[in-house]
């Protein structure tokens, strides 16, 4: 057995005869090809090759999951048996369950495979680049890579996917460093479905990201506290994950503490926010076809217009409680674009924070969250002026959704999210 | 136990090799809210090679682990380091020897223990949280079992074969506080060893899970934290994670190399004469480490790397390659996660040394200022600047403990705070719960004692 579907399709047939009411298995081979980089040289090329097979049983309700990453018959007929194990000691329960066949489809995110010359020649290009425009930059690791993998999935319903995938990427850290100054490090990262362009123009943001690195290596710390607004921008997407994690995942609505457990189809936000989950746009590279739990993926709006539409919960804790399943479970968001420009936004502001990346931890279940605003500015009488250390936001998210003051027209698209700036008023900010 | 199909090929290597065959296994039960939402097993293995050329490396893996797939893999790692010395031409020499040898397994190689028992464990633990605490708005219980072999064979250094074993219970609480609003507290238990032998009895645990219980009960009526500078002791947990985060990241001689604030300060004042940090190769007070490391995955046998001693920063954490930069000899913090990934600096049981004082005394000490007692999180940067989220604390009064203080974060630049140490107890927590990310994740030990300090706090 070479091909993945009959792979898939034997595991399958096994969980079948070894006592699976109902089954699913997911298989993959992958290949991964990279270029590393540590203080802007080439330190290594490092080639992968895995394989995955991912077996689901339930037994009377009781389910077993088991991963291995060997696809030869002897290790699947070992992994069949353990997952019946598994399922056998497990607690029955009613919600678990498995895809209805709706429609099988094959999906094509090929690209004729990998080009590791020309990865090379644009690796070496970036260096260059950041060499010649950003001296005082180094590149503490850059990685770029070539990422390309088959897989399939079926199950016992008779659902059946093929997908092919494959595209190129890179990710970046870098400081600036000017005598004994350092600045606070900054990272980004790209995907791209080809190598047409440089890496420095696959994120619009990268160049200045690298600017404002040079421009913080002298900060100025903000004098004791005070209220006022943040301009998040699109290279500070942790706050729209975090609402995931911490507001509309499983674990937060199997077990009841999501503050808007019960805020489906209320106003949860600002109306001018609507935020989706897009992985088929074709902004998105490389976006998710197929659900863990079989289901043919769909873009999905989180926020419409400022309310909520959508949890981001699978099948499982979709039937725990009795609220809709997410019609995907990526995390590729587009933010709707607002109406001012982003120079706009930053001369309505009389004292705040340009906010380009923020260290801290998720929100806590009641929305509050603090934590340091990095490689950020501040924001003087309608301008941006010194970049800051030791700055720290203190905000709801919750309450924050409601007190957005602008979204700008602009978006910055970099493979994974489309987002554009978003302002946000009444935030705590405090120096020392 | 993972079969030995690499020391063969040994005398094939042309080039500089390291090879390496690695096997994780884990294991995973978890309840919410009594629902197993969770029970799975995984086991995912296979067979790296990396070869050195000319100052470049070239690395290939793959998941299939036999005679056969060995030799691809190291002809593989081969043509990409003929590949890379060939297009970027840096022409360095070999890398200084390390000489040779071989070191065994410590702890011998055992299979999980079977999944009844983690799930038993589990449901035991969530009957005793149901039934003894009230007001409790949900809760959940994780068993977690990871266990990490693997085999090594170098050209040059130690081969060695390891097995590292860590059983994890997490038990998550949550309550609605006073205005209705979800609080959730966590308490990890984790260590080094089969999860049968380390958890016998669930009841075991309850006093731990009384302590949990009533800390979120405290937490229930917490006022928030007064923003800015104030007069802190750091709990001993907190202290390991800022051994962790705020120095030991800026002290990996890779990221001294990418830029970070410790490369300017080696053999400068950077803390109080109080403050001594080590990372702990294998062994600590003349006992095994929390999760030992005899030999690392570039074959350096493991020693002890000290950081900071007495306020003064003595040293990097390496690997071959940039201590033959630094001209320094390396001491075995060059580790790998997976089979597919190539060894980077890590840090191994990293932990500033225990004091002279009570904890007692330095809560004692505090006229006006903060008790802080848990982390669930924290970052550094290449600054030391850090960041850490505290979510249980407590003001301190006229040296006496006060009220809870909501979930808030703490920051600072960790050698500017370090010079504010004045008191170091003589405790020492150890905790490996957790992984640290660094491209890879990585299992890591961090400790520490209590610490009076000054420290900026985050609040309203």
């Amino acid at each position: 057995m070479n091909n993945i579907t009959d792979i898939a399709s034997y595991a399958l047939e096994e969980l079948k005869k070894a006592g699976a009411d109902k089954a699913s298995c997911s298989t993959a081979k992958a290949r991964k090809d990279e270029f590393n980089v540590e203080a802007n040289k080439f330190t290594l090329l490092r080639t992968l090759f895995d394989d995955s097979l991912s077996l689901k049983a339930l037994v009377g309700g009781r389910k077993g999951v088991l991963v291995v990453n060997k696809l030869d018959k002897d290790s699947i007929d070992e992994a069949v048996a353990g997952c019946i194990e598994l399922a056998k000691s497990a607690t029955p329960d009613d919600a678990e369950d498995i895809a209805p066949l709706i429609s099988n489809q094959n999906f094509d995110q090929t690209i004729g495979g990998m080009d590791k010359a020309k990865l090379f020649t644009r690796s070496s290009e970036y260096l260059e680049q950041v060499k010649d425009e950003f001296p005082k930059i180094i590149l503490e690791g850059f990685v770029s890579e070539f990422n390309g993998s088959e897989s399939a999935y079926v199950n016992s319903n008779g659902v059946c996917f093929e997908s092919g995938t494959e595209n190129y990427g890179y990710t970046t850290m870098f400081t600036a460093k000017d005598g004994d100054k350092s600045s606070s490090f900054n990272y980004t990262g790209a995907l791209m479905a080809n190598l047409d362009g440089p890496f420095m123009n696959a994120d619009p943001l990268h160049r200045q990201q690298l600017e404002e690195s040079v421009k913080s290596l002298d900060t100025r710390m903000v004098d004791g506290k005070f209220t006022g607004e943040i301009i998040v921008t699109p290279t500070c997407p942790d706050l729209w994950q975090a609402l995931n994690d911490c507001f509309l995942g499983d674990r937060a609505l199997i077990e009841g503490t999501s503050q808007w457990k019960d805020a489906l189809d209320t106003v949860v936000a600002d109306s001018r926010l609507t935020i989706r989950t897009v992985p088929l746009s074709p902004d998105i590279v490389g976006g998710q076809r197929y659900t863990s739990d079989g289901f043919i993926s769909e873009d999905m709006d989180i926020i419409k217009d400022g309310v909520l539409k959508s949890f981001m919960i699978g099948l499982y804790a979709a039937n725990k409680t009795g609220k809709p399943r997410a019609k995907n479970t990526a995390s590729n968001f587009e933010i709707s674009p607002g109406d001012v420009s982003v120079a706009d936004m930053i001369k309505d502001v009389s004292r705040g924070i340009l906010l380009n990346r923020f260290s801290g931890g998720s929100p806590s279940s009641s929305g509050e969250i603090s934590g340091v605003a990095k490689n950020s500015f501040l924001i003087e009488n309608g301008k941006v002026t010194d970049a800051i250390s030791e700055t720290m936001v203190s905000f709801n998210v919750l309450d924050a959704l409601k007190n957005i003051t602008a979204i700008s027209k602009e978006r910055n698209k970099n493979g994974y999210n489309i987002l554009p700036w978003v302002g946000f008023n009444g935030i705590t900010i405090s120096g020392k | 136990m993972l079969q030995d199909f690499i020391t063969a090929h040994k005398s094939t290597f042309s080039d500089h090799t390291e090879l390496r065959a690695q096997v994780n296994t884990s294991q995973r039960v978890v309840l919410l809210a009594g629902n197993m939402a969770a029970n799975a097993q995984s086991s995912e293995g296979g067979v790296s090679a990396r070869v050195y050329r000319g100052g470049l490396w070239g690395f290939a893996s793959g998941a299939e682990y036999s005679p056969d797939s060995v030799k691809n893999v190291v002809s593989a790692a081969t043509e990409n380091a003929v590949f890379m010395d060939n297009q970027v031409k840096k022409g360095d020499p070999p890398l200084p020897s390390l000489g040779s040898g071989s070191v065994g397994l410590k702890t011998p190689v055992f299979d999980p223990v079977p999944q009844s028992y983690l799930i038993d464990y589990a449901k035991t633990l969530d009957d005793i949280i149901t039934r003894k605490y009230n007001n409790l708005a949900s809760r959940t219980v994780v068993a977690n079992f990871l266990g990490m072999e693997k085999r090594l064979v170098v050209s040059d250094g130690v081969d060695s074969h390891l097995f590292q074993p860590r059983s994890s219970i997490l038990v998550f609480l949550t309550a609605e506080n006073n205005e209705g609003v979800p609080i959730e507290l966590f308490e990890s238990f984790s260590m080094f060893g089969k999860f049968d032998e380390l958890y016998p009895d669930p009841k075991l645990l309850e006093e731990k899970l009384d302590e949990l219980y009533k800390t979120l009960m405290d937490q229930r009526d917490a006022v928030y934290a007064r923003a800015g500078v104030s007069k802190c002791i750091l709990h001993p947990d907190l202290a390991g994670m800022l051994a962790h985060e705020a120095v030991g990241h800026t002290v990996e001689a890779d990221l001294v190399l990418g830029g970070s604030v410790a490369g300017y300060n080696l053999d400068k004042q950077v803390a109080s004469e109080l403050v001594t940090m080590v990372d702990y190769a294998h062994t600590y007070d003349g006992k095994a480490a929390p999760l030992p490391v005899y030999v690392d995955d570039e074959g350096t046998p493991a020693e002890d790397a000290m950081l900071i001693e007495k306020g003064v920063l003595r040293g990097f954490m390496h690997n071959r390659d940039s201590a033959n930069h630094f001209g320094v000899k390396p001491q075995g913090n060059a580790r790998a996660f997976e089979f597919s990934d190539e060894p980077l600096i890590r840090m191994r049981n990293t932990a500033i040394l225990p004091g002279k004082d009570k904890l007692d005394d330095l809560i004692a000490s505090v006229d006006d200022g903060y008790f802080l007692v848990k982390t669930g999180n924290g970052q550094a940067d290449s600054t030391g600047e850090f960041m850490f989220s505290v979510n249980v604390a407590y003001e301190i009064k006229k040296g006496k403990l006060g009220k809870a203080v909501r979930e808030t974060t703490i920051s600072g630049v960790a050698f500017d705070m370090l010079k504010t140490v004045d008191m170091v107890s003589d405790d020492m927590s150890w905790n490996i719960s957790g992984f640290c990310g660094k491209k890879q994740a990585m299992t890591t030990g961090m400790g520490g004692p209590a610490l009076r300090c000054d420290i900026n706090i985050g609040g309203r």
